[in-house]
């Protein structure tokens, strides 16, 4: 019995170590998966016409005459939105509709002033247009039908009137009797719901398909395209179709979402079939291509990330990566020398094995407050630099983080080295420089290179150290080493919770975040077989 | 023939150095995140019209905007609150002379997550809430769901409008989280059923509801007229009235423009002009 | 005749040239060797000079700090209102916070991740075992910002929706991700303990009837403890300085969770504090300062468990080398 238990607590221990097993590579998947996966909808996805408006007028890319000729279709279906809208706006805007009538009397008065005419016929003329001017403003305000009938047949009594012929003031008729036209099937009642509903509507349709080319270009870049992809416009088609409100069901509970058909608001009017007329042609409006957007890579961004790519991003976490190695990469390596090459039990040896372990453990934010008290507020302006935070004093912050990873990757490099290929070199006569230069390094060139792939990987991957010493989150590319500049790390901070825009563009803020996991594992899984081959090779000698 | 050599060379150091000075115009603008976006958009805007022009905008807090404007650190401090006392001295004393631009208003709205019945709260009501003395919904007439507050950090310039409105010196409840930005506040109420938080009046959208303060709607109108009792101007900080003409001139001024307004409004503030 | 001439000529010379070195020559020698050696020295040296700095330069801004405002208040009090009127800088509700979620983290990962080292080292072969090692390794590789990422993005919406949490970003959050950040570290030391043991502690306990659990439960563990203790320690560093995934997912409301072992409320963290706090303070104000002061902690505290690490790294390489 009791072997049977001991047998048992055997298997269930070994099923447990199996299970961490499981589970640790289930995380990694975990947090990978989403990340890699929506990341890569940043460059590969459905582009619609917009993207392919936006990336010619802002990085000059595409084929002019092919975007030229989609246009011309898509505005084709597009018309018959646009001019819906006009229309109906027109009707229910009683004030734009006023004020058009007065200026029309306005006119045909200066008008009866240039024809020179007897003195009481002017003055009946004018009081006459005074009073269908009265008229036609009474029917554009009013929400009762009767009242707006009776004022407008009243108007179009005149219509026939010689005197009005060919003058400024037949306009006014035709105002009537669009007007008269229109609203036969509008709820006049309804004209301030409408106006509300109708701003609504435009501003997704604005958001869906870009703005209305009779209106005025947007002053911001974000405001100029529709919908670029296509599971955007789709999400917003849906935001169209469905109006969703907050309701009180229960009194003492939370409200629950409502959705209904936005259509229902405008029920009767002209702009009702135009919601399934929108749903049923989207595609020939925004004309979605499979688009391979590899430029993401290459192209900076307009403010909050809103359009474009992580260019600058890439550029100032290579920059940064460069300037940090040029220090790390002599000093780790003369320092791991000492160490390998000089008697483990020197009492210096011992402080700077300590030095390099008590590096390796001091938290990096607190290497973001050494590198802002010490390199941005006292090192560089002891030489005259600026007192500001820039990408030299970044690299120095991030060199001094890095370190003690270059130097025992290197040093492990160095010892592992075999001891007879030293022997070798001593007994031909080299000296010990010489056989280090010339035997040693090149023999430990791989580990070396291991490590400082791993250094750079980690440049590239710390952010709290350049909070404060060079990382900015959006900027000009960076002109010299005395310039802030933008890198992924931070970037993927403050596109995950410091940018409202970056949130509306879910696909570039993972973008974002795995081009730097990207980067992080090439550089790892490069060390990773690089150091295989190298035990490869020292288990064959 | 000397003498058309010598013109040339007269003519090449005349476009050499002018080109210089054209390298030479910078302009290093410091100071509120709040602020940040207008200057980030005018920079957009002015990249087209003076593409020579080097803009940079470093959004940093309001505190460091007026430190970097006394150390002539920056051309242009943008701040969410006007100069302190001892900012406003420090200047003067440096030989610096701080004028404000008030660029655009901007109004503290309350936000609640859309699911939250309750519609309107006092100053008194706000002042409870982040002093930890109400701690659900159910006291304020909603449903029994504990309440997360959200405020910005302490540094930021709008914590300091909310601290000075609503608090009125008295300390926010230890239970209160804190976050780094105006976005992160709109997502953590956006996605949080009994959440309440404050964010600046252009990021009151349709995924948060915005609470009437004292019975008075955040909108443009109440905002710019100084009715919503949460509405606070923002500004430009400059050395001197800078001179007519100056890039920074036109920086300073361009919320003046209609473009400038535009944009204002396209960044969800309240541009200034329009009462 | 020419020719002996110069033969003659060339011989004295070789003749000439003795042995020993003249006293410039090994002089000479001599300072060249020195000299290249204290280069050498000196550049390697740069190290302890950069921990040194950063000791001088966050205790140079944080010392004033303390000498304005005191040390009681600063770790007593739990009122951390630093941009106040009359500010307040009672730092301790922080102070715990970074230990509360530090504490979570490794009552997480420690299990699994002494299981994990146990699996790799004990009971594997050593093809799977290649297969599973770069998988710790991406683990580490993952930079702590994409963590942080995914800490807001996808777990605290997760948390909120599938558990109904008032808040996603708190403790628990926070306390997941840094477990998974220190699995790699003490992971990697564990294994590389118990790896060390000798066969011949385990032959002797294989050949008295146990079994592979009591083996390894009784009897390597146990000899490894020194080592898994170091590697629980370097965990726990790791999990105390990590910034960017406190400061994004632990909330970062100034309180000490009541009751103490409700993870799903917020805390602040020492590092979250920095790092939030840092980036709209005016340089050289007492809140700039007390900024620092938390830095001071943080150093002092990742130094003493480096300390108490390396004192454990040191008895676990001689009980090996013993054998």
């Amino acid at each position: 019995m009791r072997f049977i238990i001991r047998h048992i607590t055997d298997k269930i221990f070994t099923a447990l170590t199996v299970l961490s097993v499981v589970v640790l590579v289930a995380i990694l998947a975990v947090i990978l998966t989403p990340i890699l996966w929506k990341g890569f909808s940043a460059v590969v996805f459905t582009g619609t016409i917009e993207f392919r408006k936006m990336q010619l007028d802002l990085f000059n890319r595409g084929d002019i005459d092919e975007l030229n000729k989609e246009n011309a279709r898509s505005q084709l279906y597009r018309k018959k939105i646009y001019d819906t809208i006009d229309r109906f706006k027109q009707n229910i805007d009683a004030e734009t509709l006023c004020d058009k009538a007065a200026q029309i009397c306005r006119t045909f008065g200066k008008e009866l002033q240039r024809k020179n005419m007897p003195g009481a016929e002017y003055q009946q003329l004018r009081s006459l247009s005074r009073e269908i001017r009265d008229k036609l403003q009474i029917a554009f305000n009013s929400s009762n039908k009767k009242i707006v009938d009776e004022n407008i047949k009243d108007v179009l009594k005149y219509k026939t009137d010689i005197r009005f012929k060919d003058t400024s003031a037949a306009e006014l008729f035709a105002i009537a009797e669009n007007f008269a036209a229109d609203i036969k099937n509008i709820d006049l009642a309804k004209r301030q719901e409408y106006a509300y509903a109708l701003k609504e509507f435009e501003n997704i349709t604005v958001k869906l398909l870009g703005y209305n080319p009779s209106t005025p270009v947007p002053a911001l870049k974000m405001n100029r395209y529709g919908a670029t992809r296509l599971n955007i416009a789709k999400k917003i088609l849906n935001q169209l179709l469905l109006l969703e409100k907050w309701e009180q069901t229960s009194p003492g509970k939370p409200m629950v979402k409502i959705s209904t058909p936005r259509a229902r608001l405008f029920a009767g009017t002209e702009i009702e079939p135009l919601f399934d007329y929108i749903r049923d042609n989207i595609d020939e409006m925004l004309i979605p291509k499979r688009t391979f957007y590899w430029q993401y890579l290459i192209d900076s961004s307009t403010p909050g990330h809103y359009f474009g790519g992580v260019g600058p991003e890439i550029l100032g976490t290579l920059l940064l990566t460069l300037a940090s190695m040029v220090f790390i990469f002599p000093i780790g390596i003369i320092s791991a020398a000492y160490l390998a090459e000089c008697p483990s039990d020197n009492f210096i040896i011992k402080i700077i094995r300590m030095a390099i372990n008590t590096l390796a453990g001091v938290p990096s934010i607190v290497f973001g407050l050494f590198g802002l008290a010490f390199f941005v507020l006292y090192l560089v302006p002891l030489f005259g630099g600026p007192s500001k935070p820039c990408i030299l004093t970044a690299a120095l912050t991030l060199a001094a983080l890095t370190l003690p990873v270059m130097i025992r990757a290197s040093e492990e490099a160095i010892r592992s080295v075999p001891q007879s290929y030293k022997e070798a070199s001593l007994g031909l006569g080299a000296g010990k420089l010489r056989t280090f230069i010339c035997v040693i390094l090149p023999a430990a060139l791989p580990g070396i290179l291991t490590g400082i792939i791993l250094s750079i990987s980690r440049v590239a991957g710390e952010t709290a150290p350049i909070l404060f010493t060079g990382a900015i989150a959006f900027g000009p590319m960076p002109k010299n080493a005395f310039d802030p500049t933008c890198t992924l790390s931070y970037g993927s901070y403050d596109i995950a919770v410091g940018d409202r825009l970056a949130s509306l563009v879910p696909h570039n803020q993972y973008g974002m975040v795995a081009t730097l996991i990207t980067l992080v594992f090439c550089l790892n899984i490069a060390a990773i077989i690089m150091r295989a081959k190298i035990s490869r090779k020292l288990k064959g000698q | 023939m000397k003498k058309n050599l010598f013109t040339m060379v007269l003519v090449l150091t005349a476009v050499w150095v002018c080109n210089l000075s054209a390298a030479e115009k910078t302009l290093q603008i410091e100071g509120s995140t709040t602020v940040g976006p207008i200057a980030d958009a005018f920079t957009e805007a002015f990249s087209q019209a003076y593409p020579d022009v080097k803009i940079t905008v470093t959004k940093n807090g309001s505190g460091n905007g007026a430190a970097a404007l006394v150390d002539s650190r920056c051309d242009i401090a943008m701040m969410s609150r006007f100069m302190k006392l001892d900012e406003f001295t420090a200047s003067v004393d440096k030989g610096i002379m701080p004028v404000a631009h008030a660029i655009a208003m901007d109004g503290i709205c309350i936000i609640v997550h859309p699911s939250n019945p309750v519609t309107e709260l006092s100053l008194a009501q706000l002042h409870d809430i982040f002093t930890g003395a109400v701690k659900n919904w159910k006291e304020l007439g909603g449903p029994d769901m504990p309440i997360v507050a959200i405020s910005r950090d302490t540094s930021s310039g709008t914590y300091e409008t909310f601290d000075h409105f609503v608090m009125r010196k008295d300390k926010m409840d230890a239970s209160i989280e804190y976050v780094s930005s105006n976005p992160q506040v709109h997502s953590r109420v956006k996605t949080t059923a009994g959440a309440i938080g404050y964010v600046g009046v252009g990021f009151l959208d349709a995924e948060v509801k915005g609470l009437k303060v004292n019975g008075i709607m955040p909108s443009k109108q109440t905002v710019a007229g100084g009715t919503y009792p949460l509405s606070r101007p923002l500004f430009l900080f400059t050395n001197g009235y800078p001179a007519l003409g100056t890039i920074s001139h036109k920086f300073c001024t361009f919320y003046l423009t209609e473009k400038g307004q535009e944009i204002i409004e396209a960044k969800g503030f309240v541009p200034v002009t329009k009462y | 005749m020419e020719y002996n001439k110069a033969q003659m000529n060339t011989e004295p010379k070789t003749d000439n040239r003795s042995l020993a070195l003249t006293a410039l020559e090994d002089f000479k020698g001599f300072a060249f060797y020195h000299l290249g050696r204290f280069s050498l020295f000196a550049v390697s040296f740069s190290t302890v000079l950069i921990v040194l700095l950063i000791f001088f330069f966050v205790i140079q801004q944080g010392l004033p700090f303390f000498k304005n405002f005191g040390i009681t208040e600063f770790f007593t009090s739990k009122q951390w209102y630093p941009e106040a009127g009359e500010p307040k800088f009672g730092a301790l509700s922080i102070i715990v916070g970074s230990l509360y979620v530090t504490i979570a983290a490794l009552i997480l990962s420690v299990p699994m991740a002494i299981l994990t080292a146990v699996f790799l080292s004990e009971i594997v072969s050593h093809k799977i075992r290649n297969l599973v090692k770069p998988v710790i390794e991406l683990l580490a590789a993952i930079p702590s910002v994409a963590y942080g990422f995914f800490a807001v993005l996808v777990l605290a919406p997760f948390l909120q929706t599938e558990f109904g949490l008032s808040t996603g970003t708190n403790a628990l959050n926070a306390s997941i991700i840094l477990a998974i950040m220190a699995l790699p570290t003490i992971i990697s030391v564990a294994e590389d303990s118990i790896t060390a043991i000798g066969r011949d502690l385990r032959e002797a306990s294989y050949g008295l009837g146990a079994t592979r659990f009591e083996t390894i439960f009784f009897v390597v563990i146990p000899a490894a403890h020194s080592g898994i203790i170091a590697a629980i320690v370097l965990g726990m560093m790791r999990a105390i300085g990590e910034t960017m995934v406190v400061w994004m997912a632990s909330g970062n409301a100034n309180q000490i969770p009541s009751p103490w072992w409700d993870l799903t409320q917020s805390v602040r963290t020492m590092t979250a504090t920095i790092a939030g706090d840092m980036g709209e303070t005016s340089k050289g104000s007492p809140h700039y300062q007390s900024l620092f002061a938390i830095g001071i902690i943080l150093l002092a505290m990742t130094f003493l468990l480096n300390i108490v690490s390396e004192y454990f790294l040191a008895s676990a390489g001689k009980n090996s080398r013993k054998k």
